[in-house]
């Protein structure tokens, strides 16, 4: 290696950590707009789950649309879930957890969400990503046409991951944030 | 008149705008509100980070770390309905941090304080509870999650449980007949530990990690979560999750208690299990 | 006088002889000055035609197709002259192409917008966006969907959305496609966005989508 190829090495090196280091510091403006695009994601995901699991949706649909809805979390995330009378919790993956909400089968699935949220501080894992939790309420109600109806109020804690990127679109440098979900924590609360 | 007209009509808009946006709305939240949903939320609430409609305050707001404001927010806190938390130690507590001359925060990122996890293994073919201790440790630029310390009941069975430990030993001549005796000290498992230097401690976490890695022990589910504060002088306390109705649920105190600073070592061997 | 008959008749031949003579070296110059005029002519036409091939003329195309069509009409024979001829056409040719694309689709913005105006006009790219979010059937928003895919380039055409501005720093989501897009609008119901800007192809197609939150 000579002199000049080992000043480059040096310069990609100290280019790389000096991103990595300004990174930190993201203003409160920009830190909301980027609650605002994960608290969007977490609703797109209710939207997904009320088409999957929704009777009427065409088997082909629901296929496209839990493609859709998985490609919102990162590899590997899971949902654990416990109730009022079981509190240990029970683990599924998320696609899993999608394709028994396909099989289930109600006639009409409604989810509503209660008019708060909660959403941390974004805290810097040692790989450089942002992690943070945002907390929601749902109410779930699955109806079938005889007249069943299942009705639960959860508190989901939602894993979320935030990543600065980059990509090129059409010879354009574009700098976007990655926001994607992770593993959910589903308990179910006593509502009022 | 009409602008009181037209700002309602707005405000109507706005509503009903925001409700087909993100599906429709329920109504009585207000318990949601008051619990405390995460304890990032414990953290910002004692420190009065936040306001109460949890919308975060960032320094130069007036609100920030308010003196008034915190005194009312670590009010609620506790978990009212331990009896043994009483007006009067709440008092002491809130005035030691919140209203003396020089207040205390807590700080995520400041260390002496750690969680305490009962997890479900299955050991040998039976269900069997393990408590790990994890605390927070920084790497790089970023933090994260460790074990610093693992409790397993069987593991504490198997150590220095035997009465009869006085006539355990190797004599002092054995050296003369090459160690023939230690055949002996061999012959039964559950005593081998009263042969070994004075100082041995068995490592429950080497143990632990063995015992893992020969699949004996195999990971089930979260049973248990709660987490202890040793970060503000003279005070310990332990945070737990409560979920239940009314206005006083999520992460709050469970228990408290006013410890002077060279004495937080004991409690933190009791949490520990240690002797 | 009959000497003077003699000297004019001399005269008239030495001037004849002279004439003779003069009338050849003119003829001579003549032809030298009409070939450096040709060797100049060409030499100027070259110069101008490689002029017009560069880019940095500063003419209208009309002023660069008006001048090479006066070298055009001097008719110069000369094989390097023709050869710059041929390049200068096409490359004016294409610039010529080009322009009347450009003029077309920004002719069809006009119109898209003149129609994004006018109530009820279903072809705004806006209006599918929020035809497809509010519609409650699966076959019309699939419909609509491949409506509206019919003004891009392709269905991959890359939809950026942005999520913040402030000063010179703009933060996107993670870039999608039109496709995915309108399939989100479908999926989600809810047109979250507005079009911030709209690039076009030559032939009016769009082929790039930026958005920015509402």
């Amino acid at each position: 290696m000579n002199k000049s190829n080992i000043f480059l090495s040096l310069l990609l090196i100290f280019g790389v950590a000096i991103s990595a280091l300004a990174q930190p510091e993201i203003s409160p403006e920009r830190k909301q707009a980027i609650d605002s695009l994960a608290l969007e994601k977490v609703k797109d995901l209710g939207k997904y789950i009320s088409i999957i699991g929704n009777k009427d949706t065409p088997f082909s649909e629901a296929n496209r649309v839990i493609d859709r809805a998985l490609e919102l979390f990162a590899d590997d995330s899971q949902m654990g879930v416990s109730s009022l009378n079981r509190t240990e919790i029970e683990y599924y993956g998320v696609r899993e957890y999608f394709q028994r909400l396909m099989a289930l089968n109600y006639d009409r699935v409604k989810i509503d969400w209660f008019n708060i949220q909660y959403i941390s501080d974004l805290v810097r894992q040692p790989d450089g990503r942002y992690v943070g939790v945002i907390t929601v309420y749902q109410r779930f109600t699955g109806e079938t046409d005889d007249g069943m109806k299942y009705v639960d109020t959860t508190k989901k804690d939602i894993t979320v991951y935030v990543e600065r990127k980059q990509t090129q679109i059409q010879g354009r440098v574009i700098g976007f944030w990655d926001v994607l979900l992770g593993d959910i924590r589903v308990t179910e609360t006593k509502p009022g | 008149m009409r602008e009181t007209i037209a700002v309602a009509i707005l405000q109507l808009i706005c509503v009903f705008g925001s409700a087909q946006d993100i599906g429709s709305y329920l109504g009585d939240e207000s318990f949601m509100y008051a619990e405390t949903k995460q304890v990032n939320q414990f953290f910002r609430r004692f420190n009065s980070e936040e306001d109460l409609n949890g919308k975060r305050l960032y320094k130069g707001d007036p609100n920030y770390r308010s003196k008034t404001f915190r005194a009312n927010y670590i009010k609620m806190l506790f978990d009212r309905e331990n009896k043994d938390i009483t007006e009067k130690l709440k008092n002491d507590f809130i005035k030691d941090v919140a209203d003396g001359p020089s207040p205390a925060f807590l700080d995520y990122y400041g260390g002496r304080w750690f969680a305490e996890v009962d997890a479900k293994f299955i050991y040998n073919g039976e269900p069997r509870t393990v408590v790990l201790f994890l605390e927070l440790e920084k790497e790089n630029l970023g933090i994260k999650w460790v074990i610093n310390s693992v409790y397993f009941y069987p593991f504490t069975k198997m150590f220095f449980a035997d009465s009869t430990a006085l006539t355990k030993f190797l004599h002092p001549m054995s050296h003369e007949l090459d160690f023939m005796n230690l055949i002996k000290v061999f012959n039964d498992p559950n005593t081998v530990e009263y042969y070994f230097d004075e100082d041995f401690k068995p490592d429950f976490k080497t143990l632990f990690l063995y015992e893992v890695k020969q699949g004996n022990l195999k990971f089930e589910t979260i049973e248990k979560v709660s987490f202890h504060f040793f970060q503000l002088n003279n005070w310990y306390f332990q945070l737990k999750e409560f979920n239940r109705q009314g206005n006083n649920s999520g992460w709050l105190i469970s228990s408290i208690s006013k410890i002077p600073e060279d004495q937080k070592g004991m409690l933190l061997k009791y949490i520990h299990y240690e002797k | 006088m009959k000497s003077l008959n003699k000297i004019l008749i001399l005269v008239f031949i030495v001037a004849i002889s002279a004439g003779e003579y003069s009338c050849k070296s003119q003829k001579k110059i003549a032809a030298e000055e009409a070939a450096a005029a040709t060797a100049r002519k060409i030499a100027k036409a070259k110069a101008d035609l490689e002029m017009l091939l560069g880019d940095n003329t500063g003419l209208s195309l009309d002023e660069k197709e008006s001048r090479l069509k006066v070298i055009k009409d001097m008719n110069i024979e000369d094989a390097e002259v023709q050869d710059l001829i041929t390049k200068v056409e096409d490359k004016l040719s294409r610039e010529r192409e080009a322009q009347m694309a450009k003029e077309r689709a920004e002719k069809l913005a006009r119109e898209r917008e003149e129609q994004l105006k006018k109530e009820g006009g279903p072809k705004g790219l806006n209006d599918y966006f929020n035809m497809i979010a509010n519609s409650s059937n699966l076959a019309t928003s699939n419909r609509y969907i491949n409506e509206a895919l019919g003004q891009f380039a392709s269905e991959d055409t890359p939809v950026l959305i942005i999520i913040s501005k402030s000063g010179n720093t703009v933060d996107y989501d993670r870039p999608t496609t039109i496709r995915r897009y309108l399939e989100y609008l479908k999926d989600q119901k809810v047109n979250r966005n507005k079009i911030e800007n709209v690039v076009y192809d030559a032939n009016g197609k769009i082929t790039e989508l930026e958005l920015i939150k509402k």
